[in-house]
Parts: structure tokens; C-alpha cells; sequence
């Protein structure tokens, strides 16, 4: 049987009387994207630095590609890419020197997969970082976290600032290292996000991981808003006998509910009717989650 | 320039260093320039004998001979403001080596290399040490450049030992404040406490001269091991170096043990 990639037990950070994780137990498979999703302030990034040894557990444990995180963290740091939640690069560097610089550090790395990198995300290198905007330095934090071709990629939040265009092509390339055998730690606030690229999410909330599912079952589960504002009245009532919709609402002619998994019969009965507009207000994560844990039972 | 944390750190310093070059070149040319003036003015050694100890003691005892260019160099350079540039320039170093970084946030960056991080504090230390001597280095050649020009005599050998000794105790101070950094992750506390211990153990040394029940105690000031055996006088006292030496490479592997043992701060 093939080692898990990541694995927590009862893995556990207080910062002084502060909580930052509590009992951990966590496993990601080799080759898989695993998506940790949670709130800001859940723990997500603790978690990730605790992987990486740099914050130690007050009690627990972490491995990492079969070995003690903190133990031997050398050779798992060898093995293993990281992109830090708060990015902070050398400013007086140039986006070259930095990449020259880490690639050193680790040994020295092949030049023209760094060149390449860095021309599917568009990131001039010639440019000091301290003039680069946020996206761009974010894509500097990406190619840095890819140059040696790490087994694993740890990236916390890793498309913030990045622009739509460059979410896809980064999602391409997870997508293409995924095929060649890379396993991806993910961590984002973004369930839109986390649906395109992950396998399989681990929700963590206040400090606990509540769930982990396939990313389909997620879907099914997962709470949106619709709005659909018709040309003429509609009877309220037919939708709200709809399978999960919830608090559905008319209010000049314009429809607003929740709907707890699959959209379809909303869609096709809205389609009997003139359907001006239809709108779909994003959802806060804290918002899904209450759906999702106390829908769960119930959906 | 990129190969390791080594030279990088050296590399980052660059434009600081230059400037820090060219400032102990200009003081250097004032000292010289200004010594012809003391030498004409023979009253001034006679206001220093007469002069009470406890003035003596602040001065330094071998402001006696003020007109000599050892003396000379004592009392303008060595006594105050060697020590304050190399103090400034080792706290401000060792301070930011590790804690520096962490507050800039590329610590994570840094660390996520596979690397132990006792080498990260040491390749620091490394560099620290490095840019102190080259700083040394300058301010010796600044000297012996300068000197013939105002006929002031003084041994090649012997300022090197003073330069040398100087080094060593900005040294110790740079590796306080590295451990400091090292330990609580956190610079301003790092620059604060190494210059407030600075301050302390400077007016221990002097005040033992004068204050009887300080007697002896100043064997614990770093600055006793500076500058009690004159080393531009008599040339490097050996032991004393080493004592500075020893307790620098002390607190440097107490930087690395700290660090290896605490939490990075975000």
C-alpha cells in the first residue's frame, strides 16, 4: 500500500493560550489535489507551516512524504515546494535573482524549466520586485515553489491577486504536473477555486478539521444563491416545493433563493416562465459551511 | 554573489558598506588632519596630567601622552569612536541577519529551503564577521595612507592589533544581537537590549578605575578585554582577544540553538 503524502495525528499549535490548529488528523494520497478549505483565521496556514517545521506542535504529530516533519525536515524541504500565504520576496532583487538565488539554495536547478515557467505566467523577470505589482509578484511565488520539481507543492492561497487569465493557466499547469505524478497541497477561502482544480477538500473550521470529502459530494452538498428576474409574475409556491431550495422569496417579480446542490430542477421550472435575468450572488464561505454541516444531515 | 546565503547576505550590504567605507575614510582624514594642531599645542598633555582621575578615567587614562600618535589615536579614535562605529555597524548586522528577515517576512521563503537552520544563523554569522573585518580593514589602510602626510609615526603592526581588537568587541556585540534576534524573533528588542548591555558594560569599565567598589568587576565588560592592555601601545594581548573571540563564537552557537528551537513568526 502507498504511503499517504500528508499525515497528521491529533496534530495540535496553541500560541500561548491562542488556538491555531487542535487534533489534526489528516491524510492526503499521493498524486491527488487536495483542497483545504476554510475562513480566514481557520488555521489553514498554521496548518501548512507546521508541515513545513516552521512552527513547531504543541502536541501531535506531522509527516510528511513518510518522514517526521520536523525531524527530517532537510530532506522533506528537498522534496517539497511551498508558496507562503503572507508572500513577502526580496525586494531589491530582480525577479531572475531571486529564482537564481533559490535555485542555489537548493543545489542549483535546470534554467530553462525556470524560463519556461515563467513565460506561461507571463512574469517579466528582468524587473525588480520591489516595482512589480501584487499578481505579479504572486507568480514569482509560484515559479519559485515549482523549480526544482517538487513531489509535493504547498501553496497557501496561491491565486490571490493573480487575474482570471493567469488562475487558468496556473490551474493548467497543477492540472499537467498532477498527470506527471505531483501531489498539491492547496489551502483557500474560495470554493469556486477549489472546485475547478481539487480531487478532494478538507474543511477546517476554528481550528478542526469538520470534514473531508470527495470534491463531487461537496458539490452536491454546497449551498448557492440564485436571483431570477422574470418578465411577469410567477406563483412563489412551485418553487419553493422545488428539492432543495430554501427561503425562497418574490418580491417584484424577481425570484431569490438558496439551493443546496444540483440547480436543475430550479432552472427548468424558471424556464416555463420569461426569464429576464438570472444572478447568482456569491456566497460567503461561513455561509456554505453552516449549510453544510447543518444540511447534512437533512439534504 | 548568489550562490548561498554567505554571499548574498554580503551582497545585500553593498551600498551600505560603501557608505560606511567612506565614512571612516573622512574620519580618518580629520583625525590626521587634525593631529598637527595637538602637537603644537604641548599645554594640552600638561591640562590632562593635572586634570582630577575621575576625568581621566572618562577620557582614558592614556589621554597622558595625548601628543604621541598613539596616544593621539587613542584618546580621539580608539577610546570613544572606534568602538560606537563598530558597535552600530555589528548590532545593526547581527540584528537584522536573522530577526531582520523575519520581520520582512522572507524568512518563510528562506527556510522552506532544505536547509538546517543552525546553517542559516551560521552562514549569517559568517558574513557578519566578514563585513566587520573588511569595515577594520578599511579604517587600517584609511590610517596608514593618511598618516605619513602629517609626519604622525605610528606601527603598522600594532594599529592593526588595536583595529583588530576593536573588531572583535563590535564581534560580540553583533553575536548579542543576533541571539537576541534569534531568540525572540524580534529586531527592535534585539538593537535595544545589545546597545542598552553596550552602554552599561562601557561605564562598568571606565567607572572601575575611579569607583573602589567597582574594582575587579570590570573584568566582566567586554571592554575591559578592548582596550585595558592598549593594544596600539603594546601590541595584540592575546588572551584578551581570545576572550572576545570565544565569547562572540559562544553566542553565535547559542543564536543557532535558539533559532532551531522556536516558532518562525509570520
Amino acid at each position: 500500500m502507498q504511503e499517504p503524502v500528508i499525515r497528521t495525528e491529533a496534530l495540535t499549535k496553541y500560541y500561548g493560550r491562542q488556538r491555531g490548529v487542535e487534533d489534526l488528523d489528516l491524510e492526503v494520497k499521493r498524486g491527488e489535489v487536495f483542497g483545504y478549505l476554510g475562513p480566514n483565521g481557520a488555521g489553514k496556514t498554521t496548518t501548512i507551516r507546521l508541515l513545513l517545521d516552521l512552527i513547531r506542535p504543541t502536541r501531535g504529530r506531522a509527516e510528511v512524504l513518510g518522514m517526521d516533519a520536523h525531524a527530517q525536515g532537510v530532506a522533506i524541504r528537498e522534496r517539497v515546494g511551498y508558496l507562503p500565504g503572507e508572500l513577502s520576496l526580496y525586494d531589491k532583487m530582480t525577479g531572475s535573482e531571486l529564482l537564481q538565488y533559490l535555485g542555489n539554495l537548493r543545489g542549483g536547478v535546470d534554467r530553462g524549466y525556470v524560463a519556461s515557467l515563467a513565460e506561461r505566467l507571463e512574469c517579466d523577470l528582468r524587473q525588480r520586485i520591489k516595482t512589480l505589482s501584487r499578481g505579479n509578484k504572486q507568480k514569482l511565488g509560484i515559479i519559485q515553489a515549482f523549480i526544482h520539481r517538487p513531489e509535493l507543492v504547498v501553496l497557501d492561497e496561491p491565486t490571490g491577486g493573480l487575474d482570471p487569465l493567469m488562475q487558468h493557466e496556473f490551474h493548467r499547469m497543477v492540472r499537467e504536473l498532477v498527470a506527471e505524478g505531483t501531489t498539491f497541497f492547496i489551502s483557500s477561502h474560495n470554493l469556486p477555486e477549489v472546485e475547478r482544480i481539487c480531487d478532494r477538500v478538507g474543511i477546517v473550521r476554528e481550528g478542526s478539521l469538520v470534514a473531508v470529502d470527495e470534491i463531487e459530494s461537496l458539490k452536491a452538498k454546497a449551498l448557492r444563491k440564485l436571483e431570477i428576474h422574470f418578465a411577469s409574475p410567477v406563483p412563489l409556491t412551485l418553487f419553493q416545493e422545488l428539492p432543495g431550495v430554501r427561503d425562497a422569496r418574490l418580491e417584484n417579480n424577481t425570484l431569490s433563493c438558496s439551493v443546496v446542490g444540483s440547480m436543475d430542477a430550479v432552472i427548468k421550472t424558471a424556464a416555463r416562465f420569461e426569464v429576464l435575468n438570472v444572478v447568482s450572488p456569491e456566497v460567503s464561505l461561513e455561509e456554505i459551511f453552516i449549510e453544510y454541516y447543518q444540511g447534512g444531515s437533512d439534504a | 554573489m548568489l550562490s548561498n546565503i554567505f554571499l548574498k547576505t554580503l551582497r545585500d550590504q553593498r551600498v551600505s558598506f560603501t557608505w560606511w567605507s567612506l565614512g571612516v575614510v573622512a574620519l580618518c582624514v580629520f583625525l590626521v588632519a587634525y593631529y598637527p594642531s595637538v602637537t603644537r599645542t604641548p599645554s594640552l598633555s600638561e591640562f590632562f596630567e593635572e586634570a582630577p582621575e575621575w576625568i581621566k578615567a572618562f577620557v582614558g587614562e592614556s589621554i597622558e601622552d595625548y601628543t604621541s600618535p598613539a596616544g593621539y589615536l587613542n584618546g580621539e579614535l580608539f577610546y570613544m569612536m572606534a568602538p560606537l562605529i563598530f558597535l552600530i555597524f555589528a548590532i545593526a548586522r547581527g540584528s537584522a541577519a536573522i530577526a531582520g528577515e523575519e520581520h520582512d517576512g522572507t524568512l518563510d521563503l528562506l527556510l522552506a529551503n532544505p536547509l538546517p537552520r543552525w546553517q542559516v544563523v551560521l552562514e549569517k554569522a559568517a558574513s557578519l564577521a566578514v563585513s566587520t573585518v573588511a569595515l577594520g580593514a578599511v579604517l587600517w589602510l584609511s590610517l596608514i595612507v593618511a598618516a605619513p602626510a602629517v609626519n604622525m609615526d605610528i606601527s603598522h603592526a600594532r594599529l592593526a592589533a588595536a583595529i583588530l581588537s576593536c573588531v572583535l568587541l563590535g564581534l560580540v556585540f553583533g553575536a548579542f544581537a543576533l541571539a537576541l534576534g534569534c531568540a525572540t524573533g524580534k529586531r527592535g528588542t534585539a538593537i535595544g537590549v545589545a546597545t542598552a548591555l553596550a552602554f552599561a558594560t562601557f561605564f562598568l569599565n571606565s567607572l572601575a578605575h575611579v569607583v573602589g567598589g567597582l574594582k575587579g568587576w570590570n573584568r566582566l565588560s567586554p571592554f575591559y578585554y578592548y582596550i585595558e592592555a592598549e593594544p596600539l601601545k603594546y601590541g595584540l594581548n592575546g588572551l584578551h582577544a581570545l576572550v572576545l573571540f570565544s565569547v562572540a563564537l559562544l553566542l553565535v552557537g547559542l543564536s543557532s540553538v535558539f533559532f532551531a528551537r522556536r516558532d518562525v513568526l509570520v
